[in-house]
């Protein structure tokens, strides 16, 4: 048998205060489509740093063969020349530049050879390249005006025009629809059909099912497992990864609900001079879990955003709060302090501080309950209360950092998360309004989530989730409001919430009866 | 940035021995106090993403303002004072708000302040020259940088500081003990060790000239306010959340628009401090007073270490800056140098001093 096209022999990588990588070893054969499966965490960015060069040699233990001979990459161009790409989560094309510029950008023909860029060469290149692998896109388009999926395929022309023979794929499907994820997938299969071999890292175990031949799973910075994917099954990868079995996907334990904490009575909403919600009415009580699902631009995070005061303009309708009028012109700093407190699926943008620590971010949200209200914003915060409450949420959702003081920038995306819910707890609400908390996080992260709504529950507080992942909606509510187009189109309690009349009301095409 | 003070302070000592003169040191505690005192209001519309441009403008106009009431319509200097921070006050608040509420950046409010104020400065001393007392009798005013605490007073106050500043160190040291983040107790010992040797070394200096100056204290006054409110109050952690993320601020219950307000309203009494202090060490309000300071002060707060997109930055930092390029005005002052000269090596020093540390950072 011919040496693998490229191998991992038992690297070890130590950052500061971490191992990220302890001994990964692990290979690909030529051709093959491998997948890399593994909780935030778990080694899965830093092994293809490693590959790729951005982790250069004599900075880690071990060794990466290609071709079975030892190679020390000083940087991604090294790795480029052996043939290894990388395609990022976060695309790295420059928006304003068309998509052939984009892919010879950094490796401009010129005309014979001098300073001035050849650029009918790039668009005729592009465009073989481009219709080569299929890939119905205009050379001369902005990458700007491409959806995200196109930007992805233009990323892997790209890679293609660099002689690629192993393309690293991280989180492709991310930010993808499902019909662009069907999309991208047929033309990796295309691609492994020319003989390029590829390795696809995921969460998402559907996906890895659909397209890989092997898969590899990793855990803390270990690799624990390399099987065929024919041999093997979702729950035994999922045990791979987190080291146990995992039971139940979604533990949810529903109570007694109590009074109403939350009302919203035939509630329009403006933006832009557009309606965005219209005639909402809804009802949360205390120790339960309304659930809100929609197709997307359906309204469900507008509906979040304005009743937490972050969002539009109402032209109709009320929000009670502990019964008590809320808005119609509130702050969020307004909302928290009575008790509502929002978790946004964007936690890069809406939730974290990046550069500051871990302790900084917590307690954003609650520093009033740390001064003597006679002063306000200008007393003097009680160091000892404040570490000592940081603590404590720090311990009690498993925050994985060397400690309160590690900037929140460099955490995966399930402890950062984390740190946004401790952020929330610490307000102390009385209602939690959940946006897609689950989004790009791991198996063991989100079961940990679910657990914490659980223990909200229980303590009385009551929780509005929004989530695009019918499963986790069906899951984890006791209640379900399906938004349509900005309106109700059903409200379904555990019973009747199958994935078809769920999907039926988010078209707006449930039968009356349901109809609330 | 250290290295650099002490590079500046060598070269002015060799090239002139009066630099390091007693006499020379107290007018650089005041030019430096000056400098940093409107650097400190700097720092927190910085640490917001905001700048303020108008501040020199400012400076000129307040101090004016001050001096023509008591030159011309001969107000006690208390009272006079007294009615320009309000008025300053009521100018930021302003501003402020139009920021905020009317989402006009904050580089084009303060570039339009910086010409206004500058007009209505020399509309309000008419062109001429107006000395901050009448008749060359010592005031209020005129003494904020012509008098100098006693020998005994200075030094006392010296040692109270020294030991609070231990006291903080030692406390800070504790807490990372407990947090189990130390390790650097011997850094915190360190800087604890310099400043106070530097603290008493300028005292005694001070004192064999006439005392410690006015401005030095009230420099810090400010900045021990400035420190507590960055590092200790809520509003201090919500201007560093702005900066660093202020839609993140936002949804995280940070009253974005009264903190920035607040910020504007602070930097408005700074500035008008600043005017009295800068305005009694020229003498008089004249139109040159205020000029360019503005830019002094972005200088020190970036040679300090913070960054212009907001979020980040120390008070030392600002205080070290100041420093710097305080010493290098009044050293080549000192020298002679011609004022040409003196705007191009302000500037490159500027330039170079971030390059720097941007490079030391990077290589970190």
């Amino acid at each position: 048998m011919s040496a693998p096209l490229l191998a991992a022999d038992r690297l070890i990588k130590r950052f500061p205060g971490v191992i990220a990588l302890n001994g990964v070893s692990f290979d690909l054969r030529a051709g093959e489509m491998h997948a890399l499966c593994g909780e935030n965490g778990a080694g899965k960015s830093t092994l293809i740093k490693t590959l790729s060069g951005i982790h250069p040699a004599g900075s880690y233990e071990g060794d990466i063969l290609v071709e079975g001979k030892i190679v020390s990459f000083r940087n991604s161009k090294d790795a480029e020349t052996h043939g290894i790409g990388v395609i990022y989560q976060e695309l790295a094309l420059v928006p304003e530049m068309t998509v052939a510029e984009n892919i010879f950008l950094g490796n401009e023909p010129r005309i014979r050879g001098g300073i001035l860029i050849d650029w009918k060469k790039i668009y005729d290149q592009s465009k073989e390249l481009l219709d080569r692998f299929g890939l119905n896109i205009d050379p001369a388009a902005k990458v700007n005006d491409l959806g995200i999926g196109h930007q992805q395929l233009v990323e892997i022309a790209k890679a293609m025009s660099k002689h690629t023979r192993v393309l690293i794929l991280d989180e492709p499907t991310a930010a993808l629809t499902e019909q662009e994820v069907a999309v991208l997938l047929d033309i990796l299969r295309d691609l492994k059909k020319r003989g390029i071999a590829l390795i696809y890292i995921s969460h998402k175990l559907d996906e890895v099912f659909a397209i890989a031949d092997r898969i590899t799973t990793l855990r803390d910075g270990r690799s624990i497992t390399t099987l065929e994917a024919t041999q093997t099954t979702k729950s035994e990868v999922i045990r791979h990864m987190i080291g146990r079995p995992l039971d139940d996907l979604f533990p949810r334990r529903s109570g007694t609900a109590g009074p109403v904490i939350l009302s919203v009575k035939d509630l329009t909403v403006m933006d832009d001079s557009k309606k965005r919600l219209e005639k909402i009415s809804l009802e949360v009580r205390a120790g339960e879990v309304l659930g809100i699902g929609g197709l997307m631009g359906a309204g469900r995070s507008e509906l979040l955003l304005h009743l937490f005061g972050a969002y539009g303009e109402r032209r109709a309708g009320e929000v009670m709060l502990g019964g008590q009028a809320l808005g119609p012109k509130h702050s969020p700093t307004e909302s928290i302090r009575r008790g509502l407190v929002l978790v946004s699926e964007d936690r890069k943008r809406y939730g974290l501080v990046l550069d500051q620590a871990i302790g900084f971010n917590m307690a954003l949200s609650s520093l009033q309950d740390l001064v003597r209200s006679l002063f306000g914003s200008f007393g003097l915060i009680d160091p000892n209360q404040e570490s000592g409450r940081n603590q404590e949420h720090f311990q009690a959702l498993r925050i994985k950092a060397p400690g309160l003081s590690t900037p929140v920038g460099t955490l995966s995306g399930g402890n950062q998360q984390k740190v946004v819910l401790a952020k929330a707890m610490m307000t102390r609400p009385k209602v939690v309004l959940l946006d897609e908390p689950t989004r790009g996080i791991d198996v063991g992260a989100k079961l940990e989530v679910y657990e914490l709504v659980n223990k909200l529950t229980d303590a009385g507080q009551a929780v509005v989730l929004v989530s695009s992942e019918l499963p986790e909606l069906m899951g984890m509510s006791d209640r379900i409001l399906m938004l349509a187009d900005g309106r109700i189109g059903g409200l379904l309690n555990k019973a009747e919430a199958t994935q078809e009349n769920l999907l039926a009301a988010a078209m707006g095409n449930l039968p009356a009866r349901n109809l609330s | 940035m250290p290295l650099a003070l002490l590079a500046i302070f060598a070269f002015f000592a060799i090239q002139s021995p009066a630099f390091l003169s007693s006499r020379n040191l107290s007018m650089l505690g005041i030019e430096v106090s000056i400098t940093a005192v409107l650097a400190l209001g700097m720092f927190l519309v910085i640490l917001l993403g905001q700048i303020d441009l108008s501040a020199g403008s400012g400076v000129g106009l307040i101090g004016g303002i001050a001096a023509v009431l008591i030159f011309q319509h001969a107000w006690p200097a208390p009272a006079a004072l007294l009615l320009s921070v309000a008025v300053a006050a009521i100018i930021w608040l302003s501003m402020g708000t139009l920021i905020v509420k009317e989402r006009v950046p904050s580089f084009i409010i303060t570039l339009g302040g910086l010409l206004v104020f500058r007009g209505l400065h020399w509309l309000v001393i008419d062109n001429a020259t107006i000395p901050v007392s009448r008749g060359g009798e010592a005031n209020f005013y005129s003494q904020l940088t012509t008098y100098y605490l006693p020998p005994l007073v200075g030094t006392l106050l010296a040692a109270v500081v020294i030991l609070a500043i231990g006291f903080v160190s030692w406390r800070t040291f504790q807490r990372q003990k407990a947090s189990g983040t130390a390790g650097n107790g011997e850094q915190i010992f360190l800087q604890f060790f310099v400043t106070a040797q530097l603290l008493g070394l300028f005292v005694l200096v001070c004192n064999a000239y006439r005392g410690l100056p006015l401005p030095v204290v009230v420099l810090g006054v400010v900045a021990f306010l400035i420190y507590a409110l960055t590092t200790q109050t809520p509003f201090g952690r919500y201007l560093y959340a702005i900066g660093g993320n202020e839609e993140a601020a936002v949804v995280s219950g940070v009253p974005v628009a009264r903190v920035t307000i607040g910020a504007f309203l602070i930097m408005g009494i700074i500035v008008a401090v600043t005017g009295f202090l800068q305005t009694a060490y020229s003498g008089a309000s004249t139109t040159t007073v205020g000029s360019l300071m503005e830019l002094d002060a972005v200088a020190a707060c970036v040679i300090g270490g913070t960054s212009l997109r907001g979020g980040r930055g120390t008070v030392g930092g600002v205080l070290l800056g100041a420093l710097i390029m305080a010493a290098l005005l009044n050293g080549m002052t000192l020298l002679a140098v011609s004022p040409e000269a003196k705007y191009i090596a302000r500037g490159l020093v500027l330039g170079l001093a971030v390059w720097a540390d941007v490079r030391l950072s990077r290589r970190k």
